[in-house]
């Protein structure tokens, strides 16, 4: 393949083709090309920055190849086809052209070597990817997308606040190692921050992830959010404070999962959990723990898509996503529940599956560098996965109540896309190897060891058992058709409550206020009219006599005053 | 288990089939009791090895096993324990939020009936 700067060029050009190819099979077809020929522009490169020029003598470079952008583009690849191929049957051109994009300003993204390049792929992904929510096309749709779209953007013009201090400070963009020591990296840090879900930035996540489409909320899982973690990993590895901000990460969002009735949001939880496992790797940042980022990425990648697949065909097929609506789909979709169970059983953690081969990267970097709460943290935020996406969204979907769908098994495509997913996942579980040879760093790490299988399978399966006595004792909360209230409450209510709260106080007091010297001058004018006025003392017209009185009195005091 | 006859298997695939045999209240029973002897089964194989722990509180017996019990068990029971503070009805942010609408329209089959809350 000719050199030729970012692979995200390739996803751009496909974009203005796209629409003008009529036939669907055609147009599908070039679709699934696009990823394998953005594959192919890095696939061979040697390690590297190309597509390098001065811009206003600022140094810019669209594509830097190495160790760790590597890995993230070829998981960005395989995402971005296994996406497609999963939305082989939407004939929508808007969500075609968007997924594009979106998929190439990840890439490019993960490739900028400078931070303006970052820039401008990072408000790239906020761009593309909110037409996935939009191409549901609802009232709610919209002002979901709308929401999303606020944080986003707000995201990238913080970063680019950043950026720009950044500059003027040291004089350069380029986007490598920094320090939380001043403004500029601060507003850096918090924008990454906003994109990665940080506790209290999250609920963009929960609150759009559900509202996209089907296939949409597939594509949205892969890109945004590890686009993050990788910007962390690049920019802040090593940071302290990101293992306590990763750490509550992978707790609070558990507590709200359990008793989430929309399974999508569910899953969307688990990906801010698992999130939270990368950004402690990050904040550990030794080579190990950056290991485990990165690896926890890529698996982490392909089982939330498989979930969401799963979830998605479930969804194509009945119509809903609501736990409380769901149940028995084993004996419609069985293949759809076995990936699903894969997609589980990786994200739990299970030996065999990709979870367990990355997940034990970062648990043993924390206790490696002897963080014990944090350590243990991590451990009771695993059994909590196994809880919300090992357990609750398979048994809730596929067994529990029937009720009573009978429809038919996912789409062949469907099927052909959680396919490769699943043994993708099963496989990276089985050879760690193949995973841990293209890792940021050497790496020296055995998964499998008897005191890991047996600990492991110990934490699940009592877990497991847990689950089974709590339901057998009907203490298993049951699936409510509900929304649960979490931070976004403050700006979707709290905070216009406030407003208009404010709003009545000014009118209020406006009014008190005009009224109050309106009054004042009313009666300042009635006065005047009352003296002055036609009928007013001052305009009467005086008889003659009185005239004549009053001289003659006048005259009399002048004559007394006169002669004293 | 609730208005649909299990037992029923024609038209299902066959792989359906194969497993519509745990549907049955008392091979659910079996698969508990197969799972709690699996979890006794690794709990005792603690005994067994040399474990290699980081910290010394992982050296006690089965100790992931009953943590994991307890830790999943106080997941619950806090979630329980939240939902009472932040539970809300379904349209409490409409209309500018989807969870009411028809979820059709995030690109179902034409031929999906949507869901329906069980009886």
């Amino acid at each position: 393949m000719p050199e030729i700067g970012t692979p995200a060029l390739v996803y751009m050009v496909a974009a203005l083709i796209v629409p003008f190819v009529r036939p669907a099979t055609l147009r599908q077809i070039l679709l699934l090309a696009v990823p394998v020929l953005g594959l192919l522009t890095f696939w061979q490169l040697p390690y590297g920055t190309y597509g390098t020029f001065n811009l206003m003598n600022m140094h810019v470079g669209l594509m830097r190849l190495d160790a760790l952008s590597y890995v993230f583009g070829l998981i960005f690849s395989l995402a971005a086809f296994l996406a497609l191929l999963y939305a082989w049957h939407v004939r929508d051109t808007v969500q075609q052209v968007a997924t594009l994009l979106y998929a190439g300003a990840g890439l490019g993204a993960v490739f900028a070597a400078d931070l303006v390049t970052l820039f401008v792929f990072w408000e790239g992904t906020a761009i593309a990817s909110v037409f996935l929510i939009w191409a549901r096309r609802t009232e709610g749709a919209y002002a979901t997308g709308m929401r999303y779209l606020i944080m986003q953007v707000g995201s990238g013009v913080i970063l680019l606040a950043g950026i720009v201090l950044f500059y003027r400070e040291t004089g350069s963009i380029a986007f490598s190692r920094m320090d939380l020591e001043s403004p500029a990296t601060w507003a850096i840090f918090l924008a990454f921050g906003i994109k990665c879900a940080f506790p209290l930035l999250h609920n963009w996540l929960q609150d759009a992830y559900p509202a996209a489409t089907i296939t949409g909320t597939v594509t949205l899982s892969a890109f945004t959010t590890k686009l993050a973690v990788y910007a962390l990993a690049r920019g802040f590895p090593g940071t302290e404070l990101l293992i306590y901000i990763g750490a509550t990460m992978t707790l609070f969002p558990v507590f709200f999962a359990a008793v989430e009735n929309n399974l999508r949001r569910v899953l969307a939880y688990s990906l801010n959990n698992q999130l939270g496992f990368m950004v402690v790797g990050v904040g550990i940042g030794t080579p190990l723990a950056l290991n485990g980022t990165v690896a926890h990425a890529f698996c982490h990648i392909l089982y939330k898509a498989l979930l969401f697949m799963s979830v998605g065909a479930v969804m194509y097929r009945t119509g809903t996503s609501k736990a409380s609506e769901l149940g028995g789909l084993y004996k419609s979709m069985p293949l759809t529940m076995i990936f699903c169970v894969v997609g589980a059983m990786s994200i739990s953690a299970f030996p065999l599956f990709s979870g367990f081969i990355s997940k034990s990267l970062i648990l043993s970097a924390s206790a490696d560098t002897g963080h014990f709460f944090v350590w243990l943290a991590l451990v009771v935020a695993s059994v909590g996965v196994l809880e919300h996406s090992g357990i609750k969204i398979p048994y809730f979907t596929f067994f529990a109540h029937d009720a009573g769908h009978r429809v038919k098994e996912a789409p062949f495509h469907m099927l052909l896309a959680m396919g490769i997913t699943a043994a993708l996942c099963i496989g990276l579980g089985v050879f760690p190897s193949l995973l841990y040879g293209i890792l940021p760093y050497a790496v020296d790490y055995t998964p499998y060891t008897v005191t890991h299988v047996v600990t492991q399978l110990q934490l699940l399966l009592f877990a497991g058992l847990a689950f089974a006595v709590l339901i057998r004792t009907g203490l298993y909360p049951a699936e409510i058709r509900s929304v649960n209230l979490d931070f976004d409450w403050t700006y979707r209510r709290l905070l216009p409550a406030a407003l208009s709260g404010v709003a009545y106080l000014v009118q209020g007091t406006w009014r008190f206020a005009s009224r109050i010297v309106m009054g004042r001058v009313d009666s300042l004018i009635a006065g005047v009219y009352r003296a002055h006025g036609p009928q007013g003392p001052l305009a009467r017209t005086w008889p003659t006599g009185s005239m004549v009185l009053w001289i003659a009195v006048l005259l009399g005091m002048t004559l007394v005053l006169a002669y004293i | 288990m609730t208005n649909h006859p299990n037992g029923k298997t024609e038209g299902m695939p066959p792989l359906a089939r194969l497993l519509s045999g745990f549907d049955k209240p008392r091979n659910v029973t079996r698969l508990f009791y197969l799972l709690l002897a699996v979890c006794i089964a690794l709990g005792l194989a603690d005994f067994l090895y040399h474990k290699h722990g980081y910290f010394a509180v992982e050296e006690f017996p089965a100790i992931y096993g009953l943590f994991g019990f307890v830790a999943y068990a106080a997941v619950i029971f806090l979630a329980k324990g939240l939902r009472l503070i932040i539970r809300r009805p379904e349209d409490y942010y409409e209309p500018f939020a989807i969870d009411t609408e028809d979820e059709r329209a995030a690109g179902s089959d034409p031929e999906a009936t949507g869901g329906k809350p069980h009886a």
